[in-house]
């Protein structure tokens, strides 16, 4: 099931739809979040930073909610007001972006702070992970736009020998970045950088040049990249949503001047997210008065209305939801598993600072070796230090997790037992078989 | 002889003729009546000989001469003849050009003969004919190909015994590289090779002069070749400065630089070129020095050689530091070649260090000085090269640093001591060769030198004149210190200087004061230094020093914006070069504001000046309403300071309305093109923003005094239009306002109402849409939105209206002036068109029938006024006056259920 989700920057909570039907679900409580700051991490609970109270307050906090329950389970304060909010697909780690401009990445599992680096000048507004996830795409207040690689962050001989810590570092916009969207072509595809001087920007990753850049007849706040890389949506100031030509063809007198192939409007305030769902039929846009409308991309009209708040709406999401209410009769041993995992509780608060107290700060990657009866594409990374505990865990047989691999891990033994015993009969009918025959041989021989 | 055989047969026919005899060879005599056909000359004149005749289509040459002849005659024993068939084959080619497209491989290989010719006059005669002729005219034809048909024989010549023909070669080979430079790098080793090999031969450069200048000219063109190449294939990886206007995002280059194998050979022969280009400089400063003054000559001489090492050195540098940058993060492979490269070239240089103040013995003149000064300056810039290792301590640095430092004050080191520079243009142009370096080199150097160098630099960057060439040069410099993050290469500078932080300073505050004394005659100077403000905004972390030198550069770009003159005239208004400079100009200068951490309410006024001046583009408005918004969502303008802007904006705007108005109005702005759109659209922008800008009820008080105080001042009606839209923007009904906003609102309102109303045309049909009736809704509709919101406006606007008709009873009761007797006329008219005008709107019925009793009242009044004979009007004028209060009449009690009859009663 495809729903969408929204937040708004005054206090209304995050609305939850489902995109074909438009029913509303669940309305998840109290979460005022700043733009990009709405996060579904891995499918498997909700993430969103907070907007300060004030401009005085020193922090915001950071909320978790699982699928099921409307409250905020888990609250986690970080060292300064995050901003925008990006984890990988498998949510191992959450990347969020400070108030500073310093980058902060934890691990999700220990809720560890691993790392932070001062990134930008100014306040982080946006951030992106590349296609393959090994590189991280970050925009500031400052214009700047700078490539970072996630590898390269933890490898310390590297950092001291390269001049700078970023791959590349774009500084051709003159205001506010105000989104980005990276493409798809693992390291090497193309970036969409969008910014308050009313311009598009196209960035190839793996030549770290500009390609294109786009004028818009307003300032664009929000970018949906087509899956094909032919052309992109805007969302305007003006309300308007302008389509913009990527590999598609252009008209240079157009309207709107060059690379920009049509737009659609409905009578709405200015829009500030776009989403475009998986198969790319629909594009879902929030808009400053506070609804959400949903576009059929080949028509071009608005299909459906969905009302979030008062407020303003700046973030919106499509997210396929992970089948909660599974019926028992198909419920498997994978399924349950699953399921299990879903209902464990939440993650830990991630943690304020990085943690020194276990002396030497390891921050290894471990890919964990999984048993063979798993999907080997869920292979799962985590820092050495969570495997550290799972393994002590393990020894202590304390935890629901280790006991679960114990049981498997009997289970197995068990199945390999019988085997053997069944082996071990097996030789023993053969053994008992000679024996009876060199008997009865023996007794022929003898009779003879 | 036919016909001696027919004469003896004939006899024999018959006798009817007489015989005639005759003897054998005998003629007969011609005819009497013959034309004598016997042509007779005193001489034959034949104008050709039988060969010439038949080239009279072809191409020759003064003399007569085809090219053919002409190009055997190249290669005659006879010096002469050799030079006259070159000069035959030029005017031939000039006469026919077709005729060297035709057979150009075959002059070519013809003329190349002529490269190794012992005869000095003819070889300066080919080298012209090639130059002048040959080259230019076939730019595109030659190839590779045939540039190596004459390379062969210019190699030739290069190694060949006589000194003059290898000079001569050289020359050749200049000529060659200047008219095709993609042929030098196919030969640039082997040229390398006979160069260094010509330079050894010490007799030359001692005897003669002016052919070693020559040769040396060659060298350095080779040398900014090689160059050069480098400067594009590094241009080639940044080449994001040029936008894209690409039809496709995808493309493959189509330059592929192929990558030449061959280029690290080059380096070592420059490696082996630089010791004996210093040995000769060395052996010229030696000669100079025992002579009494330096002659032109070898001046030029050793210019040149220091040139041909300054190239030499560039080429070798950019290749030593190469690595670093390609491999990226990973450590530089520890290759000992450029290390083998960088040491061996300290060892030659250090013989020219040696030198290095050439000074001269002897008191001198003062054109003598500066050439000893350009030679200077000549090896300083080869040093500048070297400035990242200059710590090494293989070098004494204190003279070099000196004499830069001099040189950046405008003074020099001669025998009498140090005297200012004598011309000032001279320096410039050497100056501008060294800034570059001086960043890096300032990054270096260690103790008092960095302040000397800082202070040298900062006193010539701030007696630059701003319409230099230098200025961009200077500003690229500055870029490097100012914002060392951006460079990586200079990560520590900083950090290890906190002295750097007031010269930095000074430079940001000088940067406005260029920008002033530009104006708007360089636009493109005006670019950069705008782009540097905002990178500078850009990169400086909230809090710093720096961001707070930032904030102050406000106060001097007042005046870049425009600043008001309390002068005799009372405030002028005096608009800075921002509203002259073209579109791209201004886009930067705006983004400039956005980093301003506190935008002061000085600094606003100024631009609100600017932002009514009529010259302003309306998208530049646009774009800075938009910024300021985005500025003062990042909080960094106060809330009232950016609603003062918005009223001023609304309510100042100068709008040029359309025709429809009147003839009269329309005279006043003769010339100036309605911008009635654009005042729209700055309306829409403004009301969005401030939608946007937070809590709708708060910001309407803030906003509600304002607007107060700018209607109180009576601005055009367009204006106040959009001041009260901007109400209805932020206000819902019921409305929020306070009583006595209220109040005072409807004081406000109802002159407006009554001004509005003038434009309600006197004749006009209500039923009938027209014109001047569409004009008055839209002046009318604000008001609408308001009486829908607050019952309690349109009470008092009703009140009014009623004391309106009372007044003008008054009033004309004591006057009887005939031209004020028209004007309450106008007045009834007035009031019942608007009264009209309310109930014809749905939205307004439930709060008009809630203040009943007024409308009843007004419409006694009214009814009372026209029923009295007290003023005067037409038959005609009281006709329409009488359907016009029908009509209302017939709304207003069908809107309140009253019988009409009810009303005639009272």
């Amino acid at each position: 099931m495809e729903v969408v989700i929204a937040s708004s920057p005054v206090d209304s909570g995050i609305g939850c739809w489902d995109l074909r039907s438009g029913a509303e679900q669940l309305r998840y409580r109290s979460c005022a979040s700043p733009p990009h700051g709405l996060l579904a991490v891995a499918r498997c609970f909700l993430a969103s930073s907070q907007v300060r109270d004030s401009r005085a307050a020193a922090s915001a906090p950071i909320f978790f909610w699982s699928w099921d329950k409307p409250q905020v389970e888990v609250r986690s304060f970080p060292a300064e007001p995050i901003g925008p909010l990006v984890s990988n697909s498998d949510g191992t780690y959450i990347i969020g972006g400070g108030l500073s401009g310093t980058i902060y990445l934890w691990e999700i599992a220990s809720g560890k702070l691993l790392n932070k680096w001062h990134a930008h000048y100014r306040s982080v507004t946006c951030l992106t992970l590349s296609d393959d996830e090994s590189l991280l795409i970050s925009g500031s207040e400052d214009g700047c736009v700078r490539v970072w690689s996630l590898l390269m962050m933890f490898d310390d001989m590297g950092k001291m020998s390269a001049r700078n810590l970023y791959r590349y570092s774009f500084s051709e916009h003159a205001l506010r970045v105000t989104d980005l969207v990276s493409g798809y072509g693992l390291c090497n595809s193309i970036v969409i950088s969008s910014s308050e001087d009313r311009t598009c920007k196209i960035w190839s990753l793996s030549e770290g040049k500009l390609l294109r850049s786009i004028m818009f007849p307003s300032i664009v706040d929000a970018i949906a990249m087509d899956r094909g890389e032919h052309a992109f949506y805007t969302g305007g100031r003006d309300g308007k949503i302008y389509i913009a030509a990527l590999n598609a063809e252009s008209n240079p007198n157009g309207i709107y001047g060059m690379f920009i192939i049509g737009s659609l409007y409905d009578h709405s305030k200015a829009i500030t997210c776009l989403a475009l769902s998986t198969d790319g039929g629909m594009l879902v846009s929030g808009s400053e008065d506070g609804t959400i409308r949903v576009w059929d991309t080949k028509s071009q009209h608005v299909t459906r209305i969905l009302k979030h708040a008062k407020g303003p709406v700046n973030n919106v999401l499509i997210i396929r939801q992970p089948l909660r209410a599974c019926p028992p009769a198909l419920a498997n041993a994978q399924a349950s598993l699953s399921r299990k995992r879903l209902s464990l509780s939440l993650p830990p608060p991630l943690s304020k600072y990085i943690d020194s107290t276990d002396g030497e700060i390891e921050t290894k990657a471990v890919n964990l070796l999984l048993p063979p009866w798993q999907d080997p594409e869920k292979s799962k990374y985590c820092s050495s230090n969570v495997i550290k505990k799972q393994i002590k865990e393990l020894q202590q047989q304390s935890s629901s997790g280790a006991a679960e691999m114990e049981s498997e891990r009997l289970r197995l033994e068990c199945k390999r037992s019988i085997q053997m015993a069944q082996q071990w009969k097996k030789l023993y009918q053969e053994l008992q078989n000679l024996c009876v025959n060199e008997l009865l041989n023996g007794v022929q021989m003898d009779d003879r | 002889m036919v016909r001696s055989k027919a004469a003896p047969k004939k006899p024999k026919r018959g006798v009817d003729f007489k015989k005639i005899k005759r003897k054998i060879g005998r003629k007969l005599p011609p005819p009497k009546n013959a034309t004598n056909t016997q042509i007779k000359s005193k001489a034959i004149v034949l104008p050709e000989q039988s060969v010439a005749s038949e080239r009279v289509g072809l191409a020759v040459s003064k003399k007569g001469l085809t090219l053919r002849e002409l190009l055997q005659q190249t290669s005659h024993h006879n010096a002469k003849i050799r030079k006259a068939a070159l000069t035959g084959i030029k005017d031939l080619v000039l006469k026919h050009p077709s005729e060297l497209k035709l057979h150009k491989l075959a002059i070519i290989e013809k003329l190349r003969e002529r490269i190794c010719d012992n005869d000095k006059v003819v070889g300066e005669t080919l080298y012209q004919l090639l130059k002048t002729v040959i080259f230019p005219s076939s730019k595109e034809d030659i190839t590779g190909a045939v540039i190596s048909l004459l390379m062969a024989y210019i190699f030739n010549a290069m190694t060949h015994m006589a000194i003059d023909i290898r000079l001569m070669a050289f020359k050749f080979f200049e000529l060659v590289v200047l008219s095709y430079p993609f042929s030098f790098m196919l030969y640039a080793e082997k040229v390398l090779d006979y160069y260094i090999d010509i330079l050894r031969n010490n007799q030359i450069y001692l005897q003669e002069k002016n052919k070693l200048k020559n040769t040396l000219g060659g060298l350095v063109q080779c040398l900014s070749l090689l160059a050069s190449k480098n400067e594009k294939e590094d241009r080639l990886h940044e080449e994001n400065q040029n936008i894209v206007e690409k039809k496709r995002l995808h493309t493959f280059e189509l330059e592929i630089y192929k990558d030449d194998a061959g280029i690290s050979s080059i380096d070592k022969k420059l490696l082996d070129l630089v010791p004996i280009l210093i040995n000769c400089f060395q052996e010229s400063t030696t000669l100079i020095r025992a002579m009494p003054i330096i002659d032109a000559q070898s001046f030029d001489c050793m210019l040149c050689t220091l040139q041909c090492i300054n190239l030499a050195v560039k080429i070798v540098v950019h290749k030593i530091k190469k690595p670093f940058v390609s491999t990226g993060p990973f450590p530089p492979s520890l290759s000992d070649g450029p290390d083998m490269m960088r040491s061996s070239m300290f060892v030659y240089l250090k013989k020219l260090w040696e030198i290095f103040p050439v000074v001269q013995m002897h008191q001198s003149a003062e054109k003598e000085d500066d050439r000893y000064f350009t030679l200077n300056v000549g090896i300083t810039e080869i040093f500048l090269h070297l400035s990242e290792w200059i710590n090494d301590g293989t070098l004494a640095t204190e003279k070099f640093l000196e004499f830069i430092e001099n040189f950046l004050l405008g003074q020099v080191i001669s025998s009498a001591g140090t005297h200012l520079l004598p011309k000032k243009v001279h320096v410039e142009k050497h100056l501008g060769s060294v800034l570059p370096f001086i960043p890096g080199l300032i990054s270096q150097v260690t103790g008092s030198w960095k302040t000397s160098l800082l202070e040298g630099f900062t006193g010539a960057f701030k007696n630059c004149k701003v319409d230099s060439k230098l200025i961009l040069a200077y500003l690229s410099a500055l870029e490097e210190m100012l914002l060392p993050m951006e460079n990586q290469s200079l990560l520590s500078f900083t950090f290890s200087y906190p002295d750097l932080l007031s010269y930095q300073i000074a430079w940001i505050q000088e940067l406005p004061k260029i920008l002033l004394q530009l104006g708007d005659k360089h636009p493109s100077v005006s670019k950069v230094v705008l782009k540097l403000i905002l990178k500078i905004g850009q990169s400086s972390l909230p809090d710093s020093p720096l961001s707070l030198e930032y904030d102050y550069l406000q106060w001097p770009l007042r005046e870049f914006y425009s600043t008001r003159r309390f002068s005799v005239i009372a405030g002028t208004i005096q608009y800075g070069p921002f509203t002259k400079l073209p579109n791209d100009c201004q886009e930067v200068a705006l983004c400039c504001l956005y980093y301003f951490s506190n935008l002061s309410s000085d600094f606003l006024k100024s631009l609100t000046y600017c932002c009514l001046c009529d010259d302003l583009e309306p998208l530049i408005l646009l774009r800075i309403i938009e910024v300021l918004h985005s500025s003062y969502k990042a909080g960094h303008v106060q809330i009232s300071d950016q609603i003062g802007f918005l009223v001023t904006l609304v309510a100042r705007f100068r709008v040029f309305p359309e025709i429809f108005i009147s003839e009269g109005i329309c005279m006043e702005n003769e010339g100036k093109v309605s911008n009635q759109k654009t005042f729209k659209s700055v309306t829409g922008a403004v009301f969005t923003c401030l939608s946007q800008m937070g809590d709708n009820s708060l910001i309407l008080k803030l906003l509600c005094k304002n607007i107060f105080n700018e209607i109180s001042q009576k601005p055009p009606l367009d204006n106040i239009h959009g001041l009260l839209r901007m109400i209805n923007v932020l206000d819902t009904r019921p409305t929020k306002l306070p009583e006595e906003d209220i109040s005072s609102l409807s004081s406000y309102l109802s002159s407006y109402m009554v001004d509005a109303a003038s434009y309600i045309p006197e004749n006009v049909d209500v039923a009938v849409h027209s014109d001047g009736i569409s004009i008055y809704q839209y002046y009318f509709q604000p008001c609408i939105f308001l009486f829908y919101r607050s019952d309690r406006l349109l009470y008092y606007i009703l009140k009014f209206l009623d004391s309106l008709i009372i007044e003008d009873n008054m009033l004309l009761s004591s006057s009887s002036d005939v031209k004020s007797a028209s004007e309450p006329l106008r007045r009834v008219h007035a009031v019942t068109f608007i009264l009209i005008f309310m109930h014809n709107d749905g939205r307004l019925h439930r709060s008009l029938s809630s203040s009943e009793a007024t409308v009843k009242c007004i419409l006694q009044n009214i009814c009372k006024l026209l029923g009295s004979s007290k003023f005067s009007m037409t038959l005609e004028e009281r006709h329409r006056i009488q359907s016009l209060f029908d009509h209302l009449k017939t709304r207003v009690c069908k809107l309140h259920c009253w019988d009409v009859g009810d009303l005639e009663k009272v």
